[in-house]
């Protein structure tokens, strides 16, 4: 029997995915939902595999109520996330947009901002970080005393803003003291955006030029929308990283209450956490979505 | 003088061509007189741009490349330096006492070249199934239409998602009693999800290899097809060769995640040792090894924590070096465009 030429190509299809979905089902799909179940029950390990009591909503009611940390662990890891994450989409499209250009040495720039990518994820980030504050040289401070004055007071003084109220001051003051988490958190960024601005259509560009867009117009005008759906996909790529980055203390009191045993809490918390993660990306999404500008062909 | 006033009036040609022997300014003063003052400010905005730009951007660019091979200076300068350096404050970056020895402590607490055999045999063997899996996967849906793809693409978009301390435990489970195996310990147990495409962030590979399939002409297969070619084939022989920086791109991610990944080794293996493990445990096996199990404070250990973050990173920096070409341009063409 022969088949049509669609339905043979359909079978293809199911043929190049069979080896993943295989190994989604067994690696992925089967253990996602068991780890579910565990947070209803009071799971120990025995010969064989688990043996669970269901205990209903005991474990949640745990995480939230019982739990000396989780709930103030959760706030700190959302509101770390709330105002790092705009700051490196910022950051990150500024970068790209300044390595995008033609000068000499950019191949060097690139290369050396794309270093990052290489050596943040890894356990190396941890030692640089706490190496460096344990010698007083993890902020814009360090900078300071090595030309051994208050630069960056200097800088707001000349620019005006020093001390034009507390809350300036201090933002100001927090983004130069995580400069260096920024920068080195922005890598995968930097190259989402990049890619994206090379596929900016030159036509655009001409007809730019032609009307006599300056560089600010044509960065709002051309540059922001033809990138902004990159926008959401590095939004959501910088909320997932920094909420499943191993470092952060949600993912260690979790880690911490699996090497205690206490498999049933763990899943609890990281089914909260994740819930969490998931309503958060939906509502970035929806807003965004709103903004964001696709190229009809 | 006399000269310019002979030449014709702002030509429409460029001056190369026209050839009247003008200096670029002259024309430019020339071309200014026949020209609106909204034209005059854009062009002289223009070009103090064209001037202010450069030096601005140098210093930005300075600063911030400053500010990420810092460390990397900073590890150069502790690793071969004299631990009693550290607390001289005259030297700031050039060691007073050069000396080899920490490197060679640190080497032989991490057990240096064990660790870096292991790790790259898990480590390069992952990433080269991964990638291929991935590649498959990502080839099936980007080209193919099959019921339920937008579901099972769904699937990958979850992996993209979760966590993988959400699934660990029922994993390790899953290893410890795989059928009538203890796959603990084993590096099968590594190498099996890998292998799948279902290895570490396997979804955000799989992902890109369709984004990037997606990008490639279709009359590629066609003519492959009109050929007699069946799909595998076609893939073997026509989309992986055109996809070679893509794949560059993906396995140098693959190799730097399975390189500095702590948390499936150290979950899956009890006894295992990768880089990335020593250097996560490196202040305990440096006190346990260097002073007697003392309580020392992490100041006097820095130089031998920075020489440790130095070699784990070696062997991914002169790889990165060598490959930084392809990879910066591998990306660009890799189809991260979402």
């Amino acid at each position: 029997m022969k088949m049509g030429y669609e339905k043979r190509k359909s079978m293809y299809g199911y043929g190049f995915i069979a080896l993943w979905f295989v190994g989604a089902l067994v690696f992925f799909m089967i253990p996602l939902v068991q780890s579910f179940l565990y947070s209803f029950q009071d799971i120990r390990p025995d010969t064989g595999g688990m043996v669970g009591e269901w205990v209903g909503l005991d474990k949640y009611n745990y995480a939230f109520n019982v739990d000396p940390n989780y709930r103030q662990y959760l706030v700190t890891v959302l509101q770390t996330t709330l105002w790092k994450t705009p700051l490196i989409l910022v950051f990150s499209l500024f970068v790209a947009v300044i390595l995008n250009q033609k000068f000499k040495g950019r191949t060097f720039a690139r290369a050396v901002f794309f270093l990052p990518v290489i050596i943040a994820t890894g356990p190396v980030f941890n030692i640089i970080n706490g190496n460096m504050a344990s010698t007083g040289n993890s902020d814009a401070s360090q900078f300071s005393t090595m030309f051994s004055t208050d630069l960056l007071g200097e800088l707001m003084e000349f620019l005006g803003i020093y001390g034009i109220s507390e809350g300036v001051q201090t933002t100001i003051d927090t983004i130069a003291d995580n400069i260096f988490g920024i920068v080195w958190n922005a890598g995968i960024q930097i190259l989402m955006f990049l890619s994206a601005l090379q596929n900016i259509p030159v036509s655009a560009k001409e007809a730019a030029q032609i009307e006599g867009a300056t560089a600010w117009e044509y960065f709002w005008k051309i540059t922001l929308p033809n990138v902004s759906p990159m926008i959401l996909t590095c939004f959501i790529f910088t909320i997932i990283d920094s909420f499943t980055d191993p470092n952060n203390v949600v993912m260690g009191r979790i880690s911490d209450l699996q090497m205690d045993w206490k498999y049933g809490e763990a899943s609890a918390m990281a089914w909260i956490y994740f819930s969490i993660v998931l309503v958060a990306i939906g509502i970035v999404t929806l807003i965004l979505n709103k903004f964001i500008y696709y190229e009809v062909d | 003088m006399e000269k310019v006033l002979k030449t014709p009036l702002a030509s429409p040609k460029p001056d190369e061509e026209v050839g009247n022997g003008m200096s670029k300014r002259e024309a430019q003063k020339i071309r200014m007189q026949n020209m609106n003052k909204a034209e005059i400010a854009y062009m002289r905005r223009s070009r103090l741009f064209a001037v202010v730009w450069p030096i601005f951007r140098f210093l930005i660019l300075l600063g911030l490349c400053f500010i990420i091979v810092y460390p990397l200076i900073y590890m150069l300068s502790c690793a071969f330096r004299a631990p009693e350096d550290m607390s001289d404050p005259t030297v700031m970056w050039i060691p007073r006492h050069f000396t080899l020895s920490v490197i060679k402590d640190t080497m032989s607490v991490m057990n240096f070249w064990d660790t870096l055999g292991t790790t790259i045999f898990l480590n390069v063997g992952c990433s080269l199934v991964q990638v291929l899996s991935c590649a498959v996967a990502g080839y099936g849906f980007a080209r193919f239409k099959f019921k339920g793809r937008g579901l099972l693409f769904g699937i990958v978009i979850l992996m993209i998602l979760v966590p993988t301390q959400v699934i660990s435990i029922p994993q390790y489970m899953l290893f410890r009693y795989f059928g009538p195996f203890n796959l603990i310990n084993n590096p099968l147990c590594m190498y099996l999800p890998a292998a799948m495409g279902c290895g570490l962030k396997s979804g955000l590979m799989i992902f890109i290899f369709r984004q990037f399939f997606k990008g490639l002409p279709k009359e590629l297969e066609d003519a492959a097809y009109l050929d007699g070619c069946g799909p595998f084939k076609t893939f073997v022989k026509v989309m992986v060769p055109n996809a070679k920086s893509s794949f560059l791109t993906v396995f140098l991610f693959s190799i730097v995640w399975y390189w500095n990944d702590f948390y499936v080794s150290s979950t899956f293996f009890t006894k295992n040792q990768t880089i990335a493990l020593m250097l996560k445990n490196l202040s305990t096996l440096l006190s346990q090894a260097l002073f007697n199990n003392a309580d020392v404070s992490p100041r006097e250990q820095i130089v031998w924590m920075e020489a440790g973050c130095l070699l784990a990173i070696a062997p991914i920096l002169i790889m990165y070096i060598f490959l930084q070409k392809h990879f910066t341009e591998g990306i660009e063409r890799s189809g991260l465009v979402g």
